[in-house]
This record gives structure tokens, sequence and C-alpha cells, in this order.
């Protein structure tokens, strides 16, 4: 007669140890879970952030450009200073400084040009250089993207020097165009 | 005590100290961002402030809270015409005061003469333009309210624009005793004051400091309020513009000689002063520029078609 000895204590250690570890597990999950929580809340919070910040540094170059255009008639590299004439650019200055490289960064802009408004009917579309200046249309001192965005302007007079009936000064309407660095991207 | 319980109270003890971990951190970011954009601003705001006919434009600044303003300028190493640096610390009432600045705002065609940091809730800019002998640039003078000067025995050009302009924290004496005690005494005529001015060297010496600044026109004002290594930098960054703008108008010249304005005798000149200026190492090379910058305007006065 065979007799069955059954050692029940190992059994419930056994039993004890499998609930311990699936408790353990439970918590890895809840862990895990959490973990994945807080990167979801942390990376929408970043995308939030990101887009702000985006937003905010768009508008601070739209300010910039549209402060920048207003005054650009006053700087050393525009203003007509032969006369005393407020809000006045110097166009022959100005088609020489097209031609110079060094000035591309220099007013952080992606965008500058010139438009002569008026009078304007036999030249429309032309772009300014040395063999046609002064019969044409516009000027591009910067023209570094593609897409400029919205640009912004400001009204200005375009003198020069002509040298007909003994040499004066001509002074026509035009508009001064610009746009901040990397708006339009 | 449970084996769950402990490893709650643990993971429990690192989400909150995690928590608080991130929130620090996010609060100086976004301290660090607002400051970062106040820099910003302040270079946006200073571009109204030039000048087109004016001789000079006084303006005040109010910020919202107390603020450092850091005014760094850097040379021509890389860039044709360096870089004005601005950036602003504001004093926050949690964490500490004072953190470090945001990040630094550049601007290649502005000129910032201050202390290197000025501290204060209330600002006083003035903008002058600078002539040698055509316009070069606008130049800012910048100082707080906690900064005060005494102008002891200024020549009357001098006094007559601070006056007229009401310029707040300059005061105007004859007597160094009429000066607030509180004051930067600058003496025009006599030395040992913490600024002293020579107007007939046109230099400049700060009290314990070695080095001695030169000066011409409106940049007496940026040799005062500036430290001397600041404002030499910023002298090489004007006289770097002024290089490009001389062959701008040599250009100009020869552009209007075709058409018989006879420019084109201004042109060497022109040329020798766009060299003179293209480095300008120390700024005693300032007296040799302006004599050779009145050489150039007295011709430019008799040409029928002036260049500026």
């Amino acid at each position: 007669m065979r007799i069955l000895d059954v050692d029940y204590s190992n059994f419930r250690r056994k039993k004890m140890k499998r609930s311990g570890q699936i408790k353990i597990q439970q918590m890895a999950f809840v862990l895990v879970a959490l973990m994945l929580f807080f990167a979801f809340v942390f990376l929408i919070y970043f995308t939030f952030k990101i887009s702000n910040v985006e937003d905010s540094v768009t508008t601070l170059k739209e300010e910039e450009a549209q402060e920048l255009v207003r005054k650009l008639s006053g700087s050393a590299e525009f203003s007509f200073s032969a006369e005393d004439c407020s809000n006045c650019v110097d166009f022959d200055k100005v088609l020489i400084l097209s031609e110079r490289r060094n000035y591309e960064d220099f007013w952080g802009l992606d965008y500058l040009e010139i438009q002569k408004i008026y009078p304007n009917s036999e030249i429309s579309g032309k772009e300014c250089t040395r063999q046609n200046y002064p019969d044409c249309e516009s000027l591009k001192i910067i023209d570094n993207s593609g897409d400029r965005g919205i640009a912004s302007g400001a009204f200005v007079s375009l003198c020069r020097w002509e040298s007909d009936k003994g040499g004066y000064f001509k002074c026509e309407i035009g508009r001064v165009l610009a746009s901040g660095e990397g708006i339009g991207k | 005590m449970s084996f769950a319980m402990i490893f709650s109270i643990i993971v429990g003890a690192v989400i909150i100290f995690f928590a608080i971990y991130a929130t620090t951190r996010l609060v100086d970011t976004e301290r660090n961002q607002q400051d970062t954009e106040i820099g910003k601003e302040l270079g946006i705001l200073l571009t109204p402030i030039e000048t087109n006919l004016e001789s000079a434009k006084a303006v005040k600044l109010t910020m919202p809270s107390e603020t450092r303003i850091y005014n760094d300028c850097s040379k021509l190493s890389e860039e044709t015409f360096g870089n004005q640096k601005i950036s602003v610390a504001t004093k926050s009432g949690v964490g500490k005061d004072w953190t470090n600045p945001g990040v630094p705002s550049s601007f290649h065609n502005k000129y910032i003469f201050s202390s290197d940091v000025s501290e204060g809730k209330n600002f006083e800019i003035f903008t002058k333009p600078l002539e040698m002998p055509f316009k070069i640039a606008d130049l800012t003078f910048l100082w707080s309210e906690q900064e005060k000067f005494c102008f002891v025995n200024a020549p009357r050009e001098i006094e007559t624009e601070v006056l007229d302009l009401g310029l707040e924290g300059i005061e105007v004496s004859t007597k160094i005793e009429n000066c607030s005690l509180e004051s930067k005494k600058v003496c025009f005529t006599k030395s040992g004051c913490d600024v002293d001015v020579d107007v007939n060297s046109k230099s400049v010496k700060k009290k314990k400091r070695t080095e001695t600044v030169f000066y011409e026109g409106p940049l007496i004002y940026g040799a005062i309020l500036s430290e001397p290594g600041r404002y030499e930098c910023q002298v090489q960054r004007l006289f770097a513009r002024a290089s490009e703008l001389a062959s701008i108008y040599a250009g100009k010249s020869s552009l209007l000689s075709v058409k018989g304005c006879g420019s084109e005798r201004l042109q060497p000149l022109l040329g020798t002063y766009s060299n003179q200026t293209f480095s300008v190492e120390n700024t005693i090379e300032l007296r040799e520029i302006y004599l050779l910058s009145e050489d150039i305007r007295r011709q430019n006065e008799n040409l029928g078609c002036r260049l500026f």
C-alpha cells in the first residue's frame, strides 16, 4: 500500500509566489501606463508650446519688419540728405546699394524692394539695372526667399539727380516693401 | 507593511519629485523665453526712435517690472558690420529674484551705448545721428533711473542739449559740490572725478580704469556711458559701416559723373576714407578720420549735385 505524501506547505508557497508575481506585473503595467500618460501629456504640452513660440517669433519678425520699413528712409543707406527732406529715399544711392552683397543680412530681412508708384505708365514691370535706370519700376535690394509672406510697406519719395535744365533733384512717389527673415517659411 | 504599500510609497515619491523638478524647470524655461522675447521687443522698440531730420530724440522707457538690460557688442571678425546684442533678465517674485538673461537678440544696424548691465524699471533713451561727414548711423544712449550723472562745466552745446531734451538722470552744474551724492561726476575741466573728459584732446578717462578713449561729435556721450572695451567695439562697428557707405557714395559719384555732375573729384577722398575706416583698431584714429571727413564735406558742399 502506497501512502501519498503531499506537501501542502510547498503548494501554498508556490501559490503565494504566483500571486506576488501577478501583483508585480500589475504594478509594472500601472507604471508603464503612468509613464506613457506623462509622456503624452508632455508631448502635447511641448507641441502646443513650440507652436506658440513659433507664432511669437513670426509676430516679432513681422513687427520688426513693419517698424523698420517705416524708418528705412531715415537710415544712412537710404536717406536723401542732399536737401532737407523727410521720408525721402536717395534712389541713386539705393541703386548702388542693391549691387552690394554685404548688406544681405544687415536688416534681418528676407525681402526688401523699392517700387516706383507714380509716374510709371511706360515702365511698368521693369526691374532697375544700371542700363535702364531711372526708366524702371522696381529695385530689389534683398531677395533671399521665394515665399516672403505678407510684406510690410511704407510710402516714400524717391529722389534722384537729373542733369536736364542745368541739373535739379527730382522726386517721385514710391514704396518700400519688406518682409522679415523666415516669415514666409 | 505590505509590499504593495512600500512600492506605492516609493513610486509616489518618485512621481512627486519629478513633478516638482519638471515644474521648476518649466518655470525657468518660461522665464527665459519671456526674457528673450522682451529683449527682441526692446530692440524693435528702438527703431521708431531713430532720427530722420531731427538732431536728437529722447524717450522714456518703462518696463513692467524691475529689469536688467545686458548690452553686448561683438566685433567684426566674422561679419562685416559686427553685432549689437541685447539680452534681458526680469526680476521675479517666484524662485530666485534674478536668473540668467534670456537668449541675446542680435542687430547689425543698432549701436547702443550704456553700462554693460543697466538695472531698473524706468530707462532713459536718447538717440543722436553720427555724421562724419555723411550720416553713418543713429547712436542710442541708454541708462536707468538708478544711474545718475552730473556734468560739471560741460561745454555750452552739451549743456543746452541736455537741458532742452530734459534728460532725467543727467544734472548740469558748474560746481562739483552742487552735484547730488549718488551721481557719477563727469568733469570737463578738471581731473580726478569719476569720469574725466578732456575737450581739447577729445578723450575720456574713467576712474580706476587705465584706458583712455577718444571721441568725435556725439560719441562723447558713448564714451561717458559705456565701458571702454564696449565703446571701442561699437566705434569699430560704426566705422565699418562708414567704410561701406563711403564705397556706396563713391559708386554714386561715378554714376552721377556720367551725367556731368562733377562728383568724380570726390572719389579719391572717398576711397581713402573707406580704407581708413574699414578697420579702426583704436579710437585715437578718430581725429584723423574726422579731418578727412571735413575735407570731404567741404568738397561735397561745392558740388552742384551734392552726394549727401
